[in-house]
């Protein structure tokens, strides 16, 4: 699976935000955007996912698996998302959390998978524990198995490091590029720290010209 | 003036004019229910049983109802362009009374009424259909007047919640999380919102519930009276010259008090347990389904022509001299009614007085609690205040009635004035805590470093910051305040005639005309209060 964006633009009110661009994320690949506040890097993930609201407006092709998408609604892209915060429902046990984006079906192969899930994120005989009682770092690897137990075809992470302290930044950012690049999924990455960009990985600059540059 | 000195005095008016009438009402009504002859009076009425079914199933179903289509509306315009525009829009629906709702409402539904005429004309009738729709016994079309009157008001205060912006930003984060995780609008709303939402309005959603369940002023106008609920044979009873007739309405003020409170508990604690069934329904995985923006917008239309058609009536209605069905328009036009209404103008003067001091009176009492105590002793406050709202308004207004009478208020105006600060104290303190607390405090800072003493801070720049929020609490204070009818008869002993107390003994036979004058005034009142704010609170320094 790849995502293309083909000659895409975005603009606030009619004013250019950013220029025509083209760029094509191969499988397992993690692109990094990089770029001043209010340039429009989380704006761009939006139209992407497909839930940029106006007053900012995205033009071009956005492309997933040489599938244009724009006629297809935000829930049916299967483009997974990370942000700042970990976003998990307050009103959900960490179990149910999990088992919000797995696909319907059989309630006992869909419990065994949430507890693989946990697992997988060292989180096991948590599943009916309350959000708010775990640790930052448990919180981000819950999100993060959420939204990969949902099997998202392209994954978009807008500064989902930016919270955490140090220390777990550096696992967190290993833990989750381990996971995108097991399971080949495509990833824009938007971020304010070069530091969180993968090493040997494409980083784009939005430059005040308001084009992107490879940098 | 030491600081402890400032805030015993800051609180002596709110003690004197406001706790005290409410807890003495409460008191009065509690002793005078301690007979025991009310009670056995009140369980051997025959028509008690059937009037206490009848009274839960129109606050209940009037609830469930309204909720239903106040959700679909906020889910369906969620996120989209109607939806900057939704709370404001609220606003106009909210500022039209319950009373004036139901008359406006009776005339419209009722077999001569402007729907069976418009009907009538497509359909070719000769002569008005045979509906019993106004004094249905099933109580139904006082159901349909309180949806129509509390869906607008579950509206605004989802729409409220949705604008705090912790809130909003938390419900907006988990939109887009439910969305990459497959799940459609319909889905998001149900599993993720809605739990989210009914956790924080559970104490409106009772006033809603109570207030439906005990509702007097519209239950007479638009039935069922006939057999009646429990709050009209209460209210009934309570108005009797017979004090033994009075202390059976006593009895059941408190009856339905506590059946009231006693199935919210259990409501509560079903609720509580079932939550393990609905969240297997949360975690089932995405669902696609979709709310459209039309759906929502539909509804929002409908309920907008209601009203519109029923202030329409009321201009109608009110020089209408001849009005012969099937006809579309009065045939006749006399301005009869408005004369007689401009010459004796008592009951507006009278409905104004008290709306707009007791308005008054409730904003400066806020805003001195506000300035004088800490935040952490708001609580207590805001218990008696959802208490004075929460609690049936028949009990408050008979135990009030029987502890002024012990002090010579009752009939006077200051006895009325105090009844009507019970409810309007209620609103504006719970609707201006939020705003008032939240204001920034470096302001203060700032202006006290420029050697400007504390008062000048407030009336130079606090007070103009806070313009729109305080214009718009006064004038949610004078809709409640003018809307006020069984405190207002109790009280005044029937002594002093107020807009409601005319328009309630015009709609049970009166003159039709100046009903609806009557009723347009108590609607544009409120109206004109709400829309003053709006432009005081946006005029640029």
């Amino acid at each position: 699976m790849t995502l293309e964006l083909r000659n895409v633009a975005l603009s606030l009110n009619g004013a250019a935000l950013i220029e025509p661009f083209s760029l094509l994320i191969e499988a397992g690949e993690i692109v990094t955007l990089m770029g001043p506040s209010g340039c429009g890097k989380s704006s761009l993930l939006s139209h992407v996912a497909g839930d940029l609201a106006p007053p900012l407006e995205g033009r071009g092709d956005i492309m997933l698996g040489g599938v244009k998408m724009e006629k297809t609604p935000p829930e049916l892209r299967h483009i997974g998302r990370l942000f700042q915060d970990d976003l998990l429902f307050p009103h959900l046990t960490v179990g149910e959390n999990i088992l919000f984006g797995l696909p319907r079906g059989l309630k006992l192969e869909r419990r065994e998978m949430m507890r693989t899930a946990l697992q997988r994120a060292d989180l096991e005989g948590f599943e009916n524990r309350a959000p708010h009682t775990l640790s930052g770092g448990q919180r981000a690897r819950v999100s993060l198995m959420r939204a990969l137990m949902a099997k998202p075809r392209v994954m978009l992470l807008d500064e989902p490091l930016n919270k955490l302290d140090k220390d777990l930044r550096n696992s967190m950012r290993n833990y989750v590029f381990g996971h995108l690049k097991a399971r080949n999924i495509p990833c824009l990455l938007v971020t304010h720290d070069i530091e969180d960009a993968p090493t040997g990985g494409r980083v784009f600059w939005i430059d005040n010209r308001k084009e992107l540059t490879l940098a | 003036m030491t600081s402890s000195m400032m805030r015993w005095a800051g609180f002596l008016p709110l003690g004197v004019l406001w706790i005290l009438p409410l807890l003495l009402g409460l008191w009065a009504s509690f002793v005078a229910a301690l007979d025991g002859a009310g009670w056995v009076s009140l369980f051997s009425h025959p028509q008690f049983w059937p009037a206490l079914k009848l009274s839960l199933v129109t606050g209940t179903l009037s609830l469930v109802i309204s909720a239903i289509i106040a959700f679909l509306i906020v889910a369906a315009l969620y996120q989209s362009v109607a939806w900057q525009r939704l709370q404001g829009l609220m606003g106009g629906f909210l500022a039209l009374p319950h009373l004036a709702f139901a008359v406006g409402f009776g005339f419209l539904i009722m077999p001569s009424g402007l729907l069976a005429r418009m009907t009538g004309l497509v359909m070719g009738w000769a002569d008005p259909p045979q509906w019993i729709t106004t004094q249905d016994p099933y109580g139904m079309s006082l159901v349909a007047a309180l949806v129509l009157k509390e869906a607008p008001f579950l509206i605004w205060l989802i729409a409220s919640l949705l604008g705090r912006t912790d809130f909003a930003q938390m419900l907006q984060g988990h939109w887009r999380i439910g969305q990459s995780l497959g799940h459609g609008n319909a889905s998001i709303w149900l599993t993720l919102f809605i739990p989210q939402i009914l956790l924080r309005l559970k104490w409106p959603l009772l006033v809603v519930w109570v207030y439906g369940a005990s509702v007097v002023d519209m239950a007479l106008v638009i039935g069922p009276t006939q057999p009646p609920t429990l709050a009209v044979i209460i209210w009934s009873d309570l108005n009797n010259v017979d004090l033994a007739i009075n202390d059976r309405g006593t009895a059941g003020a408190w009856f339905l008090t506590a059946t009231l409170a006693v199935i919210a508990v259990a409501v509560h604690g079903v609720l509580t347990f079932a939550t393990t069934l609905f969240k297997s329904f949360y975690a089932r995985g995405p669902g696609h389904g979709h709310i459209s923006s039309t759906t929502g917008l539909a509804l929002l239309i409908g309920l907008a022509a209601i009203y519109g058609l029923v202030l329409l009536v009321f201009g109608i209605m009110s020089i209408g001299a001849l009005w012969p069905y099937p006809s579309l328009v009065p045939t006749q036009f006399r301005f009869a009614a408005w004369e007689q209404a401009i010459s004796s103008p008592q009951p507006l003067l009278n409905s104004l007085s008290f709306a707009v001091a007791a308005s008054i009176a409730a904003l400066a009492m806020a805003i001195v609690w506000l300035e004088t105590m800490a935040e952490k002793r708001d609580r207590y406050l805001l218990v008696l205040a959802v208490a004075a709202l929460a609690l049936p308004a028949l009990l408050i207004a008979d135990g009030q009635y029987l502890a002024f009478l012990q002090v010579g208020l009752t009939g006077h105006w200051s006895g009325v004035f105090l009844a009507h600060l019970t409810p309007v104290f209620a609103y504006v303190f719970v609707v201006l805590k939020g705003p008032y607390r939240a204001f920034d405090p470096r302001y203060r800072s700032v202006s006290l470093g420029l050697n400007t003493s504390a008062l000048r801070f407030l009336f130079a720049v606090k007070f103009p910051l806070m313009k729109l929020v305080l214009a718009s609490t006064l004038a949610i204070g004078i809709g409640v305040g003018i809307a006020q009818y069984v405190s207002v008869q109790l009280v005044s002993s029937g002594r002093i005639p107020t807009l409601t107390i005319e328009a309630v003994t015009l709609a049970s036979g009166g003159n039709r005309q100046l009903l609806a004058v009557y009723s347009l005034t108590l609607a544009l009142v409120p109206l004109i209060a709400f829309i003053a704010a709006a432009r005081l609170g946006r005029r640029l320094p």
